[in-house]
């Protein structure tokens, strides 16, 4: 997995979370009429990542961290195709299995089985590799019998757990995690866990963001610190960790 | 977004160190402007196509009470009410037909159109986690709403063929232009459609236009009436409405009328040259979705 030069922009808007016609209009006036500065009152540009480079080789678990706003979940939405890029390039080998929140697309009212079939034809599965796949599926999430039970009778934990199966169950090339192993009780975040070093083990990427400094530290075999869209530091996880903390809890101690 | 299979293969030794199983590989790379649209993809991904339409179609008959039953009560409320206000209070005459076939004909592909292009306009925006969470070819979104009102389409059918028998008014030959029309009428909801639904995301506005745009749609369709009432010199007009061939030509097919050819033509035109601008401007406002939904 590779990204060169990748840049990613957002245009912040001060007035309206939504745009309206009405809002086009009036911004179209006000250039008319305002030639000099151009956007300067409406809206601005944020760069949410800049100058990003990064390679990423099967075999390694990569640990994303930084502060809130810095960039980590952008960075995983562009490599998974989610957001588009402003400049660079992304190349990614093989299949690549994105899971920002659990069970996207699951629906209340369908059984929990049912919304196997569709999340797992959502994060690319063909109708037969999810019916291979099922029985795995829900002896990893733990739902017993309650897999034929509408998804809205779950608990949160209970869906956190069946979509992170499906997840892991799509066998993907490049596993993509957004701050999830925090789901489920402990023993399901063990079980998760040495799910990370089994893809390691066998040859596959994992890329995580995450806040935890434990998880970074336990089962990534590199890190990466964003800040404000650039990488600061990328090498081994301990080390990325500990400048890492030593930043944020610096001025605190001074 | 593009992919791309075995091809743009980093040259350096890097490369070497991947797994020879591999064989797929994305580029992802900035893209602006009007791009075309990705069969390769689109194919890639069409079993997903069913499995919103199946998801769709199941939630609504599970989470409402009567299920089914509101695809056929639509319809046949619609043909009672519009049967006697426009066919017996206002006389608007039927081409010799009895007034419910002739106007229930007419709605037959009229609610198809009308309730798929409501649906689909706001997929998009009702289905925002779909599109910031995950990636897949998101014409799918407004596609399997369109998908969803063929199933209803297919049980409002059934009523006609009740009705068909009740007033005894059998098709002719020309039945055989069914499938013909019901692809066209498809083509067109999903031309609107996938256009209202790049277009919300952008502008809200449309959650109110689009109801408001249908009703008005309906007048301007020969729907309660026919356009044989039409002042002969104003009919080319109403023929730039696909609706108005295609309402026309089931009419013609299913209650064995002779069919305007000249209205079907222009029909398959203006629908086409519809769907092509509705995915061009679909595939270009697409990469920002994710961002402004």
């Amino acid at each position: 997995m590779l990204a060169e030069n990748l840049a990613i922009s957002f245009q912040i808007r001060y007035h309206r979370s939504e745009v309206t016609i009405r809002e086009t209009f009036v911004r179209l006036l006000d250039r008319f009429h305002r030639n000099g500065h151009r956007d300067g009152r409406w809206s601005q540009v944020f760069w949410a990542l800049q100058d990003v480079n990064l390679a990423v080789y099967p075999g390694e678990v990569l640990g994303i961290v930084g502060p809130n706003g810095s960039g980590k979940s952008t960075l995983l939405k562009a490599l998974a195709g989610i957001l588009g890029a402003d400049h660079g390039r992304i190349e990614v080998h093989g299949r690549i299995g994105c899971l920002m929140s659990f069970g996207v697309g699951f629906k209340a009212n369908l059984s929990g089985r049912e919304n196997v079939f569709v999340n797992g034809s959502i994060l690319g599965l063909s109708q037969r590799e999810v019916a291979e796949r099922i029985d795995k599926i829900i002896e990893f999430s733990e739902l017993g019998d309650f897999i034929d039970a509408p998804v809205r009778t779950y608990s949160s934990g209970m869906k956190g757990r069946l979509g992170f199966s499906i997840a892991i169950h799509i066998d993907p090339d490049v596993l993509l995690l957004d701050e999830i192993l925090t789901v489920g009780d402990a023993s399901f975040r063990a079980k998760a866990g040495s799910i990370l070093d089994r893809f390691r083990g066998s040859n596959k990427t994992v890329i995580i963001a995450s806040h935890s400094m434990g998880l970074i530290q336990k089962r990534c075999t590199r890190a990466v610190w964003l800040d404000r869209g650039r990488i600061r530091m990328d090498g081994d996880p301990s080390e990325v960790a500990k400048a890492y903390i030593a930043e944020t809890e610096g001025p605190k101690k001074a | 977004m593009k992919l791309d299979a075995n091809s743009g293969f980093i040259a350096d030794a890097d490369a070497g160190s991947l797994p020879p199983a591999v064989s797929t590989v994305t580029v992802i790379q900035p893209q602006r402007g009007w791009r075309a649209v990705d069969a390769r993809e689109l194919w890639l991904y069409h079993e997903l196509l069913f499995f919103l339409i199946w998801r769709d179609i199941k939630v609504r008959y599970k989470q409402t009470v009567i299920g089914a039953a509101w695809a056929i009560l639509q319809p046949v409320c619609t043909m009672v009410i519009f049967s006697v206000i426009f066919g017996s209070f206002a006389k608007i005459p039927s081409d010799g037909v009895p007034y419910p076939v002739f106007v229930y004909a007419g709605l037959l592909p009229w609610l198809f159109f009308a309730n798929a292009v409501s649906q689909s306009s706001q997929s998009l925006v009702a289905q925002s986690q779909l599109l910031t969470k995950v990636y897949f070819p998101r014409l799918f979104i407004p596609a399997s709403s369109i998908g969803v009102g063929l199933v209803d389409f297919s049980l409002s059918f059934c009523v006609y063929l009740g009705l068909m028998v009740w007033f005894a008014h059998l098709p002719g030959l020309s039945v055989l232009l069914l499938p013909g029309l019901l692809f066209l009428t498809v083509l067109t909801a999903l031309g609107v459609g996938i256009f209202l639904a790049s277009i919300t995301v952008t502008y809200r506005d449309f959650r109110i236009v689009v109801p408001f745009m249908v009703q008005v749609w309906m007048y301007l369709s020969p729907v309660v009436y026919s356009v044989t009432i039409v002042p002969e010199q104003y009919r080319w007009i109403m023929a730039l409405n696909p609706m108005t061939g295609i309402i026309g030509g089931f009419r013609s097919a299913l209650l064995n009328q002779p069919v305007d050819w000249n209205a079907l033509g222009i029909s398959t035109i203006i629908s086409s040259t519809l769907l092509i601008i509705g995915v061009a401007n679909f595939r270009r406002t697409e990469r920002r979705f994710a961002d402004i939904v």
